[in-house]
């Protein structure tokens, strides 16, 4: 399978090397930037393209990787998807539910399939969890409490701070969180949300939600772009009979590099390596289910459901109020 | 030197207080009274100290104030009855299951001339001293958010019981964060919303897990945990957490998080040793000073009758699923 990538930063560079590692041969990468197109090409022995939605009517291409700012990924999915082209999206599927029904409408009218990249479902720590919940080693699970973020992300384009493009830390970065508790506990009854948008401008956001599942359990969850460093991910799950915590501030691996003189402390950088990245395992999923060898752990309503969330998340700080789910 | 007496054992923090004004050499553990008058006795055996079995004979006695440890729905009375003796009063949290309780105890208090503290420790644990100081000299400048939690085992008792509760853990564990909030911050809560149950414990009455969002004066945003909801082979007890983002920086507090890592093979558990400073000793040496001063107590009855607006409007809140005004 021949990969074209569309968005040639961070994102998408790591995916291409996943999607190598998992067997698809990188073929043609694009960005509106012909710089960051031509280095990521030369990367993996590509070539570059401009025009994005030229890539996806390619002969060549048969997989389309959606790396782009998240308001631009539906109208991509639905040019891949014309094309007839297989598509992964980077999380979230899309901005708005509008936009994200019409490229599913394309997605289901091309009989292609569409893959979303809620990598944390493939986290080993998260899987792990996940497992002991399942096997009901802690008996009914009552309450989940999550916590995720930190530094205000950059971005090379700067979109993060537009509020209208990003969805703040609720759309782009606790979007994880409620994928995975709706993976694990099931659909929800209701949201309710605070956050931190009227200072936006300075660029922080913090974000806190309280999601009722259906089947009882209480989430809360916790999003932060308002620290001044770091990254760090909590997890607090409580059951009947006992209970899980994770911290990734437990890590392994903590390394501090010791610079020139005058150039002040450096950073403690912790790290905690995994034999194979979870987003290759996402990328091995896809292409299990490319191959027709599985059912994808991820479906396209998965991607749509956990924009939902987000966005009624949205929704609820603004008003005040929870919103229901219906 | 303040002649103190312990009314009702009911609450395990008694235990602490009555601990503390042993080791307080302003004051003196006069005496101990209890409804429950085996475990009185065998409380004020372990104190040293005299038991008195009949209340009206218990506040006859030569004492300048009293703490209350009983059963949440007792407060009421209890604080009323020793108001009219003329005794100052320190109460355990919360102060009253209902506002309208709350209103009469400070009320009664007032009437009598008498000082009425809530027993709110958490004011004196040195890591949130420590962040008071700095708030105040603005050190993270304007205060917009909160994460909150106070996490704890399942105490089981009269606390599980409506009847003698009042409210679960709803109500056990959001009005010490309340309370540390509105004194760090200095602002009172406006709103409240709150989704709550009974998760972890199918035999109990009352809830045991609530997430709660408030609003404060100002527009600060607010999430905090009020939970049984550490399992009985956790290694400690519970926690205070507090992280507090603001305008110049972020600080966390994680207010026991000092710690031994202790493993027990005679217990085959592994657990938590809190070292810290015991802050239970602060909040009883503030209410012997106090006493002695004939003055309200730093942490008064009005401050306990404002963490219970916030529960009180909490339960309404996680009964009709809408966000609710407090107070």
């Amino acid at each position: 399978m021949n990969l074209g990538v569309i968005g040639c930063n961070t994102m998408g560079l790591m995916h291409c090397q996943m999607a190598e590692n998992a067997g698809l041969k990188v073929v043609a990468c694009g960005d509106i930037s012909r710089d960051n197109a031509r280095k990521a090409a030369r990367k993996f022995g590509a070539e570059a393209v401009g025009d994005c939605v030229a890539l996806c009517n390619r002969d060549d291409v048969d997989v389309v990787a959606v790396c782009t700012p998240t308001p631009t990924h539906t109208e991509y999915i639905q040019a891949a998807a014309g094309a007839g082209k297989h598509v992964f999206c980077e999380k979230p599927l899309g901005r708005t539910l509008e936009t994200i029904d019409e490229a599913l409408a394309a997605v289901e009218r091309a009989g292609v399939k569409l893959y979303v990249g809620h990598v944390v479902r493939f986290f080993q720590e998260f899987e792990a969890m996940k497992a002991r919940i399942d096997a009901g080693k802690i008996g009914n699970v009552g309450f989940v409490k999550t916590y995720r973020g930190g530094i205000f992300p950059g971005g090379k384009l700067g979109w993060f701070s537009d509020w209208n493009m990003s969805g703040g830390v609720t759309l782009d970065t606790i979007v994880h969180d409620m994928d995975w508790l709706r993976y694990v506990f099931g659909d929800p009854e209701r949201i309710f949300a605070q956050n931190l948008k009227r200072v936006f401008s300075e660029r922080i956001d913090y974000a806190l939600v309280t999601m009722r599942m259906k089947c009882g359990t209480i989430c809360n969850i916790v999003g932060t772009w308002a620290h001044p460093s770091g990254f760090r991910v909590k997890v607090d799950i409580c059951g009947e009979r006992g209970m899980v915590t994770f911290d990734s501030s437990e890590a392994p691996v903590s390394a501090q590099l010791r610079l020139g003189a005058g150039s002040g402390p450096s950073t403690i950088v912790p790290a905690s390596p995994v034999l194979v990245s979870p987003y290759q395992l996402e990328w091995e999923d896809f292409a299990g289910w490319l191959a027709g060898t599985r059912k994808p752990r991820v479906t396209p309503e998965d991607g749509r459901w956990a924009v939902r969330m987000a966005l009624a998340a949205l929704e609820s700080a603004e008003t005040g109020q929870p919103v229901e789910f219906n | 030197m303040a002649k103190i007496g312990v009314m009702s054992f009911a609450h395990m923090h008694a235990l602490s207080y009555a601990a503390c004004l042993n080791e307080l050499p302003e004051a003196e553990l006069r005496a101990v009274w209890d409804d429950d008058a085996a475990r009185g006795q065998e409380q004020a055996a372990a104190f040293g100290t005299t038991f008195v079995a009949d209340l009206d004979a218990f506040l006859a006695l030569d004492l300048d104030g009293v703490i209350i440890a009983s059963e949440n729905v007792k407060h009421r009375e209890m604080v009323e009855r020793a108001a009219a003796a003329g005794k100052w009063i320190l109460c355990e949290k919360p102060l009253a299951p209902t506002v309208e309780d709350c209103r009469a105890m400070v009320a009664a208090c007032q009437t009598a001339g008498v000082g009425l503290g809530t027993a709110f420790p958490c004011r004196y644990i040195p890591s949130v001293m420590a962040v008071k100081d700095e708030l105040d000299k603005g050190v993270y400048g304007e205060i917009y958010a909160a994460s909150c939690t106070n996490n704890g085992q399942f105490p089981g008792g009269w606390f599980a019981r409506q009847a003698l509760s009042g409210g679960g853990a709803t109500m056990d564990h959001t009005v010490h964060v309340a309370d540390l909030l509105r004194w760090m911050l200095n602002r009172e809560f406006t709103r409240v919303y709150c989704e709550n149950g009974r998760l972890l414990r199918p035999g109990i009455d009352v809830d045991d897990v609530g997430s709660l969002h408030m609003e404060m004066e100002g527009g600060v945003i607010v999430s905090h945990i009020a939970s049984w909801n550490r399992a009985a082979s956790f290694p400690t007890w519970g926690d205070v957490t507090l992280e507090l983002i603001g305008e110049k920086g972020v600080v966390s507090v994680d207010a026991f998080n000092q710690k031994l890592h202790v493993y027990d093979d005679a217990g085959m558990r592994a657990a938590w040793d809190y070292w810290g400073g015991n802050p239970d000793l602060g909040l009883v040496r503030g209410f012997v000073a106090a006493v002695d001063a004939r003055r309200e107590p730093d942490i008064t009855g009005v401050d306990g009758m404002k963490a219970v607006e916030v529960t009180v409007a909490a339960y309404a809140s996680a009964k009709s699923h809408h966000m609710v005004a407090i107070g």
